[in-house]
Parts: structure tokens; C-alpha cells; sequence
């Protein structure tokens, strides 16, 4: 439900940015999504249609690349990856407690400009 | 041409909710996010909470509601400074929105616990930093035994689960075991609470424990 201000801290991260460097248009935005990061990427794709209309990102495309969740199990030790991605359960041993290492990102990674 | 921006997006969150705390800490005020679903309690719970320890303990209230101001009101009436928040259709406080509201409280180093409510929601609030010393899940009988393992971010991320109207146990098919059970294997460090903000029941240990984590 929060991708609108996910979307408009990634704008105002990226305009920012273009801002300093003085670039004046952008063609393309790629941005790292976690799978477990409760982020839906139609909903993150359309709040960024709607946000960048009135800027220079208006012509851009949201590239969005999402990263698989992978964790460590305090139970039994060993490293998993997994493809649920909201109740997240150690396959080898079935425990809900483990350190999430990958799928939580929520990062811009690379832009496209001119 | 392409260039590599390598940056969180809720950095800025994050960075202002690092502010918030400073600010707590040198003010001494230990700070407390409630989170649940609509309709569990959260008020009822300030307001029991507020009854046992206002003699001893100087409080603030900050609500987080989507609309209205109906929760303000019940804390005013407590004689405790409170102030709403309506984040008009937002799912979930952000931690920006903590800090345009402190003005509104009494100075922070004149409070001992400042308790913030946050929106009614299982999923969002768990996600923003607000500041806070720790976050307490509030989960009321009559949701089900189901919770834990459906929204298990808000139990991994929380400090202490409060399980409220457990006078309702008879008349419901909820496995108040499983929920520990579940909640434990989530976050086995949860300290969990059966309380009945109806009745009374459980809060006297409740409010013992939160008066311990104030620091004056």
C-alpha cells in the first residue's frame, strides 16, 4: 500500500542526484526490490508513472530488478534460499527464526541519462 | 550513458528516524511504537496503561490515525498532552511525520515515555523506523491464531506482543497457544502479555514492565 512514497523517495533520490550533476534528462531508472521487501512491482510501476510526469524523468522507464530472498537458519545453521517470500520457513529444517542476508533491498541502482 | 546510484530508498526515513532517537535519548524519554490491526485495542491499552502509571510517570501521546481525532480525545480526557496525526489515507507513520509533530508536545527532557499509536495495520507500520526505543505488537483474541504466521514481520519486529481481550477466550476457537508458540518461533527474545483491557486483567504486570524500561 506505501509504494507511492516508496516510488517518491526513489524520484526524489534519482532528481537529486541529476540535479547535482547536472544531467538533464533520464531514459531509464534501475532499481533493486527484495522479493521480501513487501513491495508489489506493478503497484511501485504505476506510482512511478503517475509521480514523474512533472519532471525529468517523464520519459524514463522503471527498471525493476528483484533480488531472491536468501537467509541464514538459526536453528539448524545452514544457508537457504527461498521462493515464498512473505512468511519466510528454513526449508532443510522448517524454523521461522533465520537472519535475512538478501531480499529485503530497496535500492535505486543505476540510471540511464543524457 | 549509464551511471551507477547506489542508494537506499527509505534512507531518508531511516536518517531522519536516527534524528528522532537522538533527540529521545538526550531528552531521556524511552519511546514505545504500538502497532496492530484495526480495532485490537491500541487505544484502550494506552488508556489502560496511562490509568496505572501517570502518578509516577510523565507521559505523551502521539495518535496515528488515517482520519478523524477520535483517539486524541480519549487520551485528552486522561489529562495526558496528546497530539493526532491524520496521515489522510497513508497506510503507516513515517518517521518525518514524528518529527513535525514533537512541537506540539510538551518539551521532550519534561516526558518520561512518550507512546506513539500507530495506524491500524498488520503490514506497513513494521516497515518505517519512527525512532522509537521499541515497537509492541497488540493482538486481540478475536483475531485468531492465524496472525503470527500471516503477518510475521510485525512479530519479528517487535520487542513485546500484547494479547488483549483474553476475557473473550471462551467464546472464540482461538488457540492462545499456537499464537504463543508461533510468535516465539518468529522471535524467540518476544516478551508476551495476556491482558483484558475490558476487564482489568494482566495489565498491573504490563504497565510494572514498561514503567522498568523508563530510564528517570
Amino acid at each position: 500500500m506505501h509504494e507511492v512514497s516508496i516510488a517518491q523517495g526513489m524520484l526524489d533520490i534519482v532528481l537529486d542526484y541529476c540535479r547535482k550533476e547536472g544531467h538533464g534528462s533520464i531514459k531509464s531508472i534501475t532499481v533493486k526490490i527484495g522479493k521480501a521487501a513487501g513491495v508489489v512491482p506493478d503497484a511501485l510501476q504505476f506510482a512511478f508513472e503517475t509521480l514523474k510526469t512533472d519532471t525529468i524523468a517523464r520519459d524514463a522507464v522503471l527498471i525493476i530488478d528483484e533480488v531472491p530472498v536468501s537467509g541464514t537458519c538459526k536453528s539448524c545453521g545452514k544457508h537457504f534460499s527461498v521462493e515464498e517470500t512473505y512468511v519466510i520457513q528454513c526449508p532443510l529444517c522448517g524454523s521461522f527464526s533465520f537472519t535475512v542476508e538478501t531480499g529485503r533491498e530497496l535500492n535505486v541502482a543505476e540510471l540511464e541519462v543524457e | 550513458m549509464k551511471v551507477k546510484v547506489v542508494a537506499n530508498i527509505l534512507e531518508a526515513n531511516d536518517r531522519i528516524a536516527a534524528e528522532n532517537r537522538k533527540k529521545f535519548r538526550d531528552a531521556g524519554v524511552f519511546v514505545m511504537n504500538v502497532m496492530s490491526g484495526p480495532g485490537a485495542g491500541k487505544t484502550s491499552l494506552l488508556e489502560r496503561t496511562i490509568l496505572k502509571l501517570k502518578d509516577t510517570v510523565r507521559i505523551g501521546v502521539i495518535e496515528g490515525d488515517i482520519a478523524g481525532a477520535d483517539d486524541a480525545e480519549r487520551i485528552d480526557r486522561l489529562g495526558i498532552p496528546v497530539v493526532q496525526i491524520n496521515t489522510g489515507g497513508g497506510c503507516h507513520l513515517d518517521a518525518n511525520m514524528i518529527t513535525d509533530v514533537l512541537a506540539d508536545l510538551p518539551p521532550l527532557d519534561e516526558l518520561d515515555l512518550l507512546i506513539i499509536e500507530n495506524v491500524g495495520n498488520l503490514v506497513c507500520p513494521a516497515e518505517f523506523k519512527l525512532g522509537e526505543d521499541m515497537k509492541v505488537m497488540l493482538l486481540s483474541i478475536a483475531e485468531g491464531h492465524d496472525k503470527p504466521l500471516k503477518y510475521p514481520m510485525m512479530f519479528q519486529e517487535s520487542t513485546a506482543l500484547v494479547l488483549n481481550k483474553i476475557d473473550l477466550l471462551p467464546y472464540t476457537d482461538t488457540d492462545i497457544e499456537k499464537i504463543r508458540r508461533d510468535s516465539l518461533s518468529l522471535n524467540p527474545n518476544l516478551k508476551i502479555f495476556e491482558v483484558s483491557c475490558k476487564t482489568g486483567e494482566g495489565i498491573a504486570e504490563w504497565a510494572q514492565w514498561v514503567q522498568t524500561l523508563i530510564k528517570k
